[in-house]
């Protein structure tokens, strides 16, 4: 009953968030210099496309009527929304943008789903490695290195790839997610291809990723280490497996939340190193975006980023709340 | 108690054996002892009571007795010898991890936290059991609840527990529990009632003293507290900043202290009857690791009976009576 | 307590120590922190210096596209022919003004609602704290890039305030976690119960506790600000007002194809080594920072 009632609480938080970041970007639109909108119909109607044909022909592509009170247009946008009709794109015309967004957001998972999942298993890995071995050469140069990669900013780790992978040593491609000879399709040559092309970008992410994971993960690691369960469990001549069972479990916990925070966070989080490998996700959409003046798709994008990470919040705490004992039964 | 009687006519072979004990802290302004050159023999089948107020280095020399000092500490020098085990110094760590818990078990002071808290009691308490090999699991679990139900704990909701779920005194009972699960020969208790409120606490002694007594066992009982030293012990050792001040029969030294140390802390022992300013506190502090002088007695900045003597020259724990050992300067007789 | 009695007779009196004193041989323990804090200064006087030393447009030279090095230009010259230490140079102030004003408005924010929310508890803390969630929840770089479309924050005072506005949820977290167990304690009680106003209490009590928490995230949001700027700028996200590092690199990369000449190179690794200097400075200063305000850590 108090698990439903949780339950319940963190999806009303959550519907709440969309609905803050929905009424947000539709306000924020209004707000433009020049309306998009009302620039738009502008041009319909000067270009001689009669009042009502450009007046149905905007309202189609933004999801929402131009004209009337601006409370009316927001409920207008809030029930094509649950429709999930994002309205049309203007840099490719007559293309909707919830299509748009699906072409885009498999390429965006798929890299950062492997390079989180690399930097995870690495970074706490060696987290380990740096706590446990903490006086020793080893653990210390692996504290330094995570030290040095989490102090390195990501522009620059993927600008250092770029140069050294695809200009001086020319080891891998650059500039698309496959190459564009091969038909796309199941086929080994295509996955083989994707494959190829997605390395660089996956491995910018993750090396950027890993030195924070191992930091996080070692200092959780030197904090259990300490807590007096752990001295316990060697006083009482428990054996050195049982007990880096009971180090990496309780270790393990708080990163585990971060590791489905940063989940949510993927989609919008790559936005750097899908631009510098043109690398077409959906950070890469968002930002050309506001090149092409692209609004309709400038909106969908952020309103799916921040979707992402308020689904992920969720589902952290409710993970969360599964495998800490402490919390699922306070 | 017939345990005095037994050991002052009979010095049969002790069941441990200290010899020349230091163990030292490294600071950033050099190396300390915590305890320093001791020598001490534990009877077998007895209940020794190791007093003194915090910093005079008795929960030291339990963590020194399991070979489990920590860093920045680490026993300097000397021996610990274990009847028919050997020298516990000179141990490798698998055959000190088979030690722990099976030939000696400790109960730590404030056991709050001592169970992993991700796992139910009765899980990690088959951890334990199969950590030293234990061929009837069941058998640890069916005198855990034994035990659970003697120290009042409602024994199967105690084992199906987290350890979130148990208040602080259920979790202390809990620790003893574990340090009983294996039936070792020597327990060592550092402060093991501090958690409970009065009752619960001579309920606990009096469950010790009954389980010490049914398996023969060894017990070690380090404790602040003079009134559990009374209740509970056979001997007694005084420490004061790492070094035996007094060591003696529990009767013996409470009726009749030697060392100006153990006669402050049985002053401050207050009274049930009578008036509280009869209970004197000691005057001082006890003093920090890296302010124990190097030369001359260590007590006496806070000695009432302190003489020239005590500032150069250092007292040797001397045998007063059988079984009686005091360091001090004065001319004693017991 | 007793024990002081017998310390202050075995141990000198220990004296409280004056402040700057302390920061001072702090600072001079590590070799490390000493070079940090020049690191630290070189740069804040090309900040406030070198725009004085140039012309305000940088004069360019075509026949000397990517020059090497030579005494003229020791860093060579860009894609137009201009030098790229004058780049540098006058492009600090822009850099290191901004992040500090981001780095300013991160901690005035996060500090005053936490300890808003923290001191006052009950519906404020509620309010505040949904409020905290909702900036914590959308990520920065998307909604500064919708921002952008909006406003174009292109003065340092509008780049610091819009980098401050986005990131001061995790320290408002921080300092409502704080002093909600501050206010718990004894001297916070006994305030109250003097009928001290809540204003003296939060100000003159409870901030002084706080403060070395917020100037240590001062020192790291600066950091944290300098990448996040010049991130902005490479991607093109704020549009270019003046010349700074972060304009450097967006050219260097996406406009000129300085990646793909040898020649270039100097062009693109001399704003990422400035960058990548000052970060190093601000870590091995806030190590002596650390120190100064946790001094347990020292060791017994």
């Amino acid at each position: 009953m108090n698990y439903l009632k949780f339950l319940a609480k963190k999806l009303l938080g959550g519907l709440a968030m969309v609905y803050v970041v929905v009424t947000f970007t539709f306000f924020l639109i209004r707000l433009m210099p020049g309306n998009p909108v009302l620039a738009r119909l502008t041009s319909l109607l000067q270009s001689g496309v009669p009042y009502q044909a450009a007046k149905q022909q905007v309202a189609a592509m933004y999801g929402f009527m131009p004209h009337g009170p601006l409370i009316v247009q927001y409920f207008d946008y809030l029930g094509q929304l649950l429709h999930l009709n994002l309205g049309l794109s203007i840099a490719y015309a007559g293309v909707s943008v919830t299509h748009i967004l699906m072409s885009a957001a498999p390429w965006t998972i798929f890299m950062v789903l492997l390079g989180l999942f690399f930097s995870f298993i690495l970074g706490v890995a060696a987290g380990v490695v740096a706590a446990v071995w903490r006086n020793s050469i080893i653990g210390q140069s692996s504290t330094f290195l995570a030290t040095l990669l989490h102090g390195i900013p990501q522009f620059m780790l993927a600008l250092a790839f770029l140069y050294l992978f695809t200009t001086e040593w020319r080891l891998f491609p650059f500039g698309a997610p496959y190459d564009a000879a091969i038909h796309p399709g199941f086929s080994p040559a295509f996955v083989g291809s994707v494959a190829y092309h997605a390395i660089l970008p996956i491995l910018a992410y993750a090396i950027s990723g890993y030195g924070g994971w191992t930091l996080a993960m070692k200092s959780s690691v030197i904090s259990v280490l300490g807590d007096e369960y752990i001295l316990a469990a060697e006083l009482r001549g428990l054996t050195r497996g049982i007990r880096i069972r009971y180090v990496a479990r309780n270790a393990f916990l708080p990163l585990f939340t971060s590791l489905t925070l940063s989940l949510g966070f993927m989609f919008g989080g790559a936005i750097v190193i899908e631009t510098i490998f043109d690398y077409p996700g959906l950070g890469y959409l968002l930002n050309n975006s506001i090149g092409a003046q692209d609004y309709p798709v400038m909106q969908g994008a952020f309103l799916i980023i921040t979707a992402a990470v308020i689904v992920s919040n969720i589902l952290a705490d409710l993970l969360y709340s599964l495998i800490d004992p402490r919390i699922r039964r306070a | 108690m017939a345990a005095v009687m037994e050991q002052s006519t009979m010095p049969a072979a002790p069941e441990v054996r200290i010899r020349n004990l230091s163990v030292a802290y490294q600071t950033s302004t050099g190396l300390f002892d915590a305890v320093h050159k001791l020598d001490l023999d534990i009877p077998k089948a007895s209940i020794t009571a190791v007093i003194g107020e915090s910093g005079s280095g008795k929960s030291t020399l339990a963590m020194a007795m399991l070979n489990s000092v920590t860093f920045p500490g680490s026993i300097r020098s000397g021996t610990i010898e274990y009847a028919g085990r050997g020298d516990i110094v000179t141990f490798d760590r698998e055959r000190l991890r088979r030690f722990r818990g099976e030939h000696a078990a400790m109960v730590f002071q404030a056991s709050q936290d001592t169970l992993n808290p991700l796992k139910r009691v009765g899980a990690q308490l088959l951890d334990l059991a199969r950590s030293h090999g234990v061929k009837d699991k069941r058998k640890v679990l069916r005198e855990a609840r034994e035990l659970a139900e003697r120290m009042a704990l409602p024994a199967d909701r105690t084992l199906t527990s987290y350890q979130h779920e148990l208040s602080g005194g259920m979790r202390q009972r809990v620790s003893i529990i574990f340090a009983l699960a294996l039936h070792p020969q020597i327990v060592l208790l550092d402060e093991p009632t501090t958690a409970l409120d009065v009752l619960s606490q001579s309920h606990v002694l009096e469950i010790i003293r009954e389980i010490h007594r049914e398996r023969g066992l060894t017990t070690l009982l380090i404790t602040h507290d003079m009134g559990v030293v009374a209740e509970l012990s056979d001997r007694v050792v005084v420490m004061y900043a790492g070094r035996i001040a007094e060591d003696a029969p529990s009767r013996e030294l409470l009726r009749r202290p030697l060392h100006p140390y153990s006669q402050a802390l049985i002053r401050a022992i207050p009274r049930l009857t009578g008036p509280l300013d009869d209970a004197q506190a000691l005057p001082g502090a006890p003093l920090e690791l890296r302010q124990i002088p190097k030369a001359g007695c260590v007590f006496r900045d806070r000695c009432p009976a302190r003489m020239p003597v005590c500032d150069t020259g250092t007292p040797e724990l001397r045998e007063v009576a059988p079984g009686r050992r005091v360091a001090c300067h004065l001319e004693v007789t017991p | 307590m007793a024990s002081m009695n017998v310390q202050a007779k075995a141990l000198p009196p220990l004296r409280r120590p004056n402040g700057w004193r302390t920061a001072g041989r702090v600072l001079v323990r590590k070799p490390g922190r000493i070079a940090g804090l020049v690191i630290i200064l070189t740069f804040v006087l090309m900040a406030a210096f070198g725009p004085l030393l140039y012309p305000a447009t940088l004069p360019s030279d075509a026949a000397q596209i990517y020059a090497p090095p030579s005494l003229a230009h020791p860093l060579g010259t860009d894609f137009q022919g201009t030098d790229v230490l004058a780049e540098i140079i006058t492009g600090a102030r822009f850099v290191l003004l901004s992040a500090f004003l981001a780095a300013f408005f991160t901690v005035v924010f996060g500090t005053v609602i936490g300890l808003a929310a923290g001191y006052a508890r009950g519906l404020v803390d509620s309010v505040l704290m949904r409020i905290t969630d909702v900036f914590l929840t959308v990520p920065q770089f998307p909604l500064l890039i919708v921002l952008s479309t909006v406003w174009k924050f292109s003065s340092p005072l509008a780049l610091g305030f819009v980098l401050g506005i986005t990131s001061w949820g995790g320290l408002a977290r921080a300092v409502r976690s704080q002093t909600l167990s501050l206010r718990e304690r004894g001297f916070i009680e006994a305030a109250r119960g003097l009928g001290l106003s809540n204003r003296h209490i939060v100000t003159k009590e409870i901030f002084p506790n706080v403060a070395p928490f917020v100037v240590m995230n001062l020192l790291f949001a600066t950091t944290g600000s300098i990448y996040s700027e010049i991130t902005l700028f490479f991607l093109g996200i704020v549009p270019f007002s003046n010349n700074n590092w972060g304009v450097m690199l967006n050219m260097a990369f996406f406009q000129s194809g300085a990646m793909y000449t040898t020649s270039g190179l100097l062009y693109l690794m001399s704003p990422l080594a400035c960058i990548m200097l000052v970060t190093f400075g601000v870590v091995l200063v806030l190590d002596a920072v650390d120190e100064i305000f946790n001094p347990r850590l020292k060791g017994v």
